[in-house]
């Protein structure tokens, strides 16, 4: 199947699947007052803003926070539209209308290529592709936060969502005053005209019932907080331990309960003998857990303690099945993938001129097989849901990235309309991708409806957590580069092989959306079939594989690896090809002005071609996710045997910045991450089994060895995009160019081995 | 069990070999204090020992009868903040903030013990794990608590 007939073929039989071909009405996600219920006397001006009487904003607030700072920044944009301190906004949790849904999200999904863009007028098939998912996703309405999407998605209805409540505001005071509203102005909550002045809250309800002729946006001169680096507002709860994670839900009558799972992935519970546990002290009950939304079968112990459950959870005599399919093992799943490599052709994300042509006529060639392993997600606090189901209603308080999925997940255990789910989402304790699941919130829920109303909070263990993640997948590629014969770059082939996520995910989530067969993942090859450089004949495919193993969403997902495998090839060429990995790149990026531009401003600031302490070596990296352009020069040394990162310098093009505090923040969080993996990361998995089960055999960086990150930023304004993942990618193929360097032995798999 | 968390005297009803950790989170509600492995490898579960930081998953509470307990409720308070809080917020430390109470205490014990840090005595101490990867942040938030402390009492 061509690549563009795929694209509008599969978005064609989701949209009729899901809306009805011919109905796909122009909507607004402005929403009404009735969105957003009232409470204590506020008054809603539309699906986004309330007025609270004192005069504050109230935000409702669709996102998670799990460090990324979305809460302060989302609030940002309406606190720049309706001219009030960031204070004055108050965030209340959206509710489930689809007004709320992630459409960038969605959007994001296609396979474009970035240079079919970049510079000019976008062609056709990117304008109907984007426009129909875009559509899709709005009549879907799926809270989502991830893919780094929150600001792309919410930076035009939200900025437009409280301009209208602006206007309204406006509206309100030149009607009751009787005077234009060119002579009014709007400052710190505050409406002022000629010798008089309102607050919000003395305007809402006129301001409620007003027909705003014009609404705009503010002119970027204009604005005074965006692109400012505010603090982050979740920061003090934080600094006090009074932040509430999933796992510090407290509620009258609580029981704590603790999930036991097969240890083998897919296993199953043949019998267990719970006498003696039930016996011990401050234990309730032990509740049966089917496999549920991706899980594996185990049980849960209820007692009126964590420790209490665990301990007699660690009593119950079990007997463990085995899966049922056959046993998973890493080692055969890497002899698999590199026989699919080798044996399927794949589904071409990308063609460009003609590589097999060029590579027959070429005067050498240059080939490397690349390798990334499973890996965790390792949240530090670990999987959790307090659940409570009594008289027909349930309510949950779970750290999630999924609301709406969550609620469904909910309502399909309890058998109950999705309605009578409440879902109370709390602070999370890390997400990168493992809160985008709902299997513990399945589970929590079989568990509360054994306990007769009494909430409950069912915990993992961090070896639970460990053991039963949905894992960034294996992937293996074989690269190659083919030479004219003054050794210039004639073509570049990337095939690579691997399971696909989101089909997986799909049918664990959102099962009614879920399709027959597999569509091609964009996931999967992302960072391989979209690279910048000008090379005039490319191939770019994937063959998509089905291991067995859970796999899931990992903070940047494809571009994670395949980062790795692209720009350490990349470097691979230019050492071949004798050149500078600066200067190769440049010469190869003379159609894509912004690649270049981050490029050169992470050269120029690491002093690129500087001489470096005795031993020391840089690496340098370039890679664009999530719409966002990254480039890294990281220092590197080899102390006693092992890498050691000094200094990272890190550049990046996100678009127009909402807080430039928060941008170099994730950069920083994304270099850890990414080297954490790039050093130490690897799943592995025997007769079913994952190895490692713990935070001391599931190695993290630690602050002795965290380098230091320093952030700048190209300045933009062009429309924002993703920030929360694009900083991971680069890293690992950075660290290992300058491992090179030092070295002279290529890291090709990951983690690094010295 | 008579044990002494926070200035104030508290009976609690546990079993000997409970850690103080769950002591303090499913006993006492007391939810600022984080379980994040319980093997003592994260240092999210970090509280104070008669001043000396300890990772409390693995203290059975028996062993910190008759001693001062510190938590990180008890950093600072409602109106004055502890230099390390205010540092932190000055630095803009937390991601997620799930470890940061640990990273706190385990701050602040070092702080006690060696008032101007080293960065090699922040290497040493600060071992707690951040998922998130705040550590850059945490080393300047400590030096920058230390230089406040210091220049407040000279």
């Amino acid at each position: 199947m061509k690549r563009r007939t795929w694209i509008l073929s599969a978005l064609g039989a989701t949209g009729a699947l899901v809306v009805g071909w011919s109905v796909l009405p122009q909507r607004s996600r402005l929403g009404s007052p009735s969105t957003m219920p009232p409470t204590q006397g506020d008054i809603g001006l539309n699906g986004w803003i309330k007025i609270s009487p004192q005069g504050q904003v109230i935000l409702a607030m669709p996102r998670s926070e799990m460090g990324q700072g979305v809460h302060t920044a989302l609030a940002m944009l309406v606190a720049e539209e309706l001219e009030v301190a960031l204070d004055r906004v108050q965030l209340e949790q959206a509710g489930h209308d689809k007004i709320y849904g992630n459409v960038a999200m969605f959007v994001a999904s296609l396979p474009f290529h970035p240079l079919e863009s970049e510079g000019k007028q976008p062609p056709t098939s990117m304008r109907v592709g984007e426009w129909m998912v875009g559509k899709v996703a709005r009549e879907l309405g799926i809270s989502v936060t991830g893919g780094s999407s929150s600001i792309a998605d919410a930076w035009d209805p939200l900025r437009l969502a409280a301009a209208s409540a602006r206007a309204q505001l406006l509206a309100a005071a030149s009607k009751q005053w009787g005077v234009a509203v060119a002579q009014l102005s709007m400052a710190d909550g505050v409406v002022r005209g000629p010798g008089q002045q309102a607050h919000f809250g003395v305007l809402a309800a006129a301001a409620a019932q007003s027909q705003p002729s014009a609404v705009a946006v503010k002119d970027p001169k204009d604005w005074k907080l965006l692109g400012q680096g505010l603090a982050r507002t979740d920061i003090p709860s934080k600094t006090r331990g009074a932040a509430v994670y999933g796992l510090d839900v407290r509620l009258p009558g609580m029981l704590y309960a603790a999930a036991v799972m097969c240890p083998q992935i897919d296993g199953s519970l043949v019998s267990l003998d719970e006498a003696q546990a039930i016996a011990m002290p401050g234990v309730k009950k032990l509740v049966k857990l089917a496999a549920v939304d991706g899980s594996t079968p185990g049980f849960a112990v209820v007692a009126k303690s964590t420790w209490h459950a665990r301990k007699a959870a660690a009593a119950v005599q079990v007997q463990w099945g085995p899966r049922a399919q056959g046993a998973l093992n890493t080692a055969d799943i890497a002899k698999a993938l590199a026989t699919a490599l080798e044996q399927d052709s794949g589904f071409a994300f990308y063609e460009k001129g003609d590589a097999a042509a060029a590579e027959a006529a070429a005067g050498n060639t240059l080939q490397a097989r690349y390798a990334a392993p499973y890996l965790a997600h390792a949240t530090l606090e670990p999987m959790n849901c307090t659940a409570r189901v009594a008289a027909g209603q349930v309510d949950v308080w779970v750290p999630t990235q999924v609301p709406g999925q969550t609620r469904a997940a909910a309502a399909r255990v309890a058998g109950v309309d999705a309605d009578q789910v409440r879902v109370h989402v709390t602070q999370l304790g890390g997400g990168f991708g493992r809160r985008l699941e709902v299997d513990f919130v399945a589970q929590a829920v079989a568990v509360a409806m054994a306990c007769d109303g009494q909430p409950v909070q069912l915990a993992w263990s961090r070896e639970e957590d460990m053991r039963h993640d949905f894992y960034r997948p294996m992937h293996v590629a074989d690269l190659k580069a083919s030479f004219d014969a003054q050794g210039k770059v004639q073509s570049l082939r990337i095939k690579s092989a691997g399971d696909a996520i989101t089909p997986r995910w799909m049918a664990r989530t959102l099962p009614a959306l879920a399709g027959p067969v597999d569509m091609p993942d964009k996931t999967t090859a992302e960072g391989l079939f979209d690279l910048p450089y000008g090379v005039a004949h490319q191939h770019m495919a994937h063959v998509a594989t089905t291991s067995g193993v859970p796999v899931g969403f990992w903070r940047s997902v494809g571009h994670s690896h395949n980062a790795f495998f692209s720009e350490s090839f990349i470097d691979e060429i230019a050492v071949h090809t004798g050149q500078d990995p600066l200067a190769f790149r440049r010469s190869l990026l003379t159609q894509a002005p912004r690649y270049l531009a981050v490029l050169d401003l992470a050269a120029q600031k690491a002093e690129w071609g500087k001489p470096l302490p005795a031993g020391h070596a840089h690496g340098i990296a370039l890679h664009k996710s999530f719409g966002s352009i990254v480039a890294q020069v990281a220092q590197v040394s080899m102390e006693g045997g092992q890498p050691r990162v000094h200094k990272v310098v890190c550049a990046v093009d996100c678009g127009t910045v909402v807080n430039p505090q928060t941008v170099a923040q994730q950069m920083e969080g994304a270099v850890v991450f990414g080297l954490t993996a790039a050093l130490y990361g690897r799943i592995d998995i025997e007769d079913s089994v994952v190895q490692q089960t713990q935070l001391t055999d599931y190695r993290m960086l630690d602050l002795a060895q965290a380098p230091l990150v320093q952030t700048y930023i190209v300045p933009s304004r062009e429309a924002p995009t993703g920030v929360g993942e694009p900083g991971v990618p680069p890293i690992a193929p950075a660290v290992a160019n300058a491992l090179f360097v030092l070295t002279k032995k290529r890291q090709r798999a990951l983690p690094f081995v010295l | 069990m008579e044990l002494h968390i926070n200035g104030a005297t508290v009976m609690v009803d546990a079993e000997p070999d409970m850690p103080l950790l769950w002591v303090l989170r499913d006993g006492l509600n007391m939810t600022g204090t984080k379980f994040g492995c319980g093997i003592a490898a994260c240092g999210a579960c970090t509280v104070h020992l008669d001043g000396q930081a300890v990772r409390s998953c693995v203290l059975p509470v028996a062993a910190a009868q008759g001693k001062k307990i510190r938590t990180i409720e008890a950093l600072g308070s409602a109106d004055k903040q502890h230099a390390l809080q205010a540092a932190w917020i000055a630095e803009q430390v937390p991601q997620c903030g799930y470890c940061q109470s640990g990273m706190l205490m385990a701050a602040a014990a070092l702080l006690e013990r060696t008032p101007r840090p080293t960065d090699s005595d922040i290497d040493a101490a600060m071992t707690n794990l951040c998922r998130c990867g705040t550590y850059q942040r945490v080393r300047k938030a400590i030096h920058r608590a230390a230089n406040n402390l210091q220049g407040s009492s000279t």
